[in-house]
């Protein structure tokens, strides 16, 4: 019987210890690893609209409008990209479904309609194959594709103007990222009302 | 020297990876990228130095009983705790290796060596232990990361190696091709220390 009060009485203190002891790490770093995710999302907007001097997040109806739209079903955050006052583009977040899980990404879409760049951030694809979209080789393709004539993915051969080649072996990432850019492409497009 | 000797135990002759066969299921996801190898070996042996380190200093008040579910609670602590300070203080490290962290909890070799070997020994060889057995665990992993990303995606370190000719035998990236390269790295490494003996 004082067997079973000894080993459950050091099992406790063992677990009330690592209990406090993480509860007092997670409450000195809560706020700082809060302030990195916003510092890591606002470092993927500026990548992606490198002109722009600040980003304003748009106001919360119009989101919530935007968010329920089922043809926006990828859209997750949406910012205007602004200088000097005046709108010169928007930095819109989309999370489409790859093939482990949503693909953040960030788009980078200017006032004319074409994207001014991407940068794929974070994702559950495979390594080595759709983890491969976070390559500049890949997310380059997508510059100056514009909101007219969308984005188009190929398998293999010479892209077009308005298409890319998928990443070899992960077509689902591919396509994904391209489904969840034209969502951007559109959204941008209804934004600036043009 | 006894010290060396726990040292060296871990790189050759029980090599986590290719003698004792733990840590397969980190072993056959991590390997695709010589990256991810390199970065999950050094996180792992970190947390494994740490992990010993702790276990080696509170056996002796550590009842035999419950001594298995004590160690669970303390390395999964010990990463818990770790992981929140990468993230908040060194956000370069979270993006190289963050991902790698969680995977570790559920590392058997950080169970296992706390089990066979910190519960037995002082502190320092436990220390030796743990990095000698974090070396071997990294080399294993970049010596099959670096077969399955040559020949697997034709890049090294993610730099392309091969002209426009090349076609990566992509299986090997894939899960089959892990189990081959395991299999055949086993039996290289089982051929080569036969001799020995």
């Amino acid at each position: 019987m004082r067997d079973y009060v000894r080993l459950t009485g050091v099992l406790l203190i063992v677990c009330v210890i690592a209990g406090a002891v993480l509860g007092a790490t997670n409450y000195i770093t809560e706020d700082k690893i809060a302030e990195q995710a916003v510092k890591a999302n606002d470092e993927a907007r500026r990548s992606v609209m490198p002109q722009s001097k600040d980003f304003e997040k748009i106001e919360e109806d119009k989101v919530s409008e935007i968010l329920s739209n089922a043809d926006y079903d990828s859209i997750r955050e949406v910012y205007e990209a602004k200088s000097d006052g005046n709108i010169i583009g928007y930095a819109i977040k989309i999370a489409p479904k790859g093939y482990g899980g949503e693909v953040e990404v960030m788009v980078g879409v200017d006032s004319e309609g074409k994207v001014s760049g991407i940068k794929v951030g974070k994702n559950g694809e495979t390594p080595g194959l759709g983890k491969n979209a976070t390559t500049p080789r890949f997310q380059e393709q997508f510059n100056m594709k514009n909101w007219t004539d969308g984005v188009k993915v190929i398998k293999n051969g010479t892209p077009k103007d308005n298409e890319i080649v998928a990443i070899a072996g992960a077509t689902i990432t591919s396509s994904a990222v391209t489904k969840g850019v034209n969502q951007a492409l559109n959204l941008a497009k209804e934004l600036s009302g043009k | 020297m006894k010290l060396w000797k726990d040292f060296t135990n871990g790189i050759v002759k029980e090599n986590p990876t290719f003698r004792l066969v733990l840590g397969t299921c980190p072993t056959m996801a991590v390997t695709t990228a010589v990256f991810n190898g390199i970065g999950m070996g050094i996180a792992a042996t970190a947390v494994l130095i740490g992990s010993n380190l702790i276990i080696s200093l509170i056996n002796k008040i550590v009842p035999s009983e419950v001594r298995i579910p004590i160690y669970v609670v303390v390395i999964a602590t010990f990463v818990g705790a770790v992981e929140m300070l990468i993230k908040a203080f060194s956000p370069a490290l979270d993006s190289a290796l963050g991902i790698f962290i969680p995977l570790i909890v559920v590392n058997c070799i950080i169970l296992a060596r706390a089990e066979s070997f910190a519960s037995k020994n002082p502190p320092l060889n436990s220390i030796m232990d743990g990095l000698g057995m974090g070396i071997g665990f990294t080399l294993a992993l970049t010596f099959m990361s670096s077969i399955r990303e040559i020949l697997g995606a034709g890049t090294f370190l993610g730099k392309t190696l091969f002209g426009a000719g090349f076609e990566p035998a992509l299986i090997l990236i894939l899960p089959p091709g892990g189990f081959l390269i395991f299999g055949l790295s086993i039996a290289l490494v089982n051929k080569l220390t036969a001799k020995k003996a």
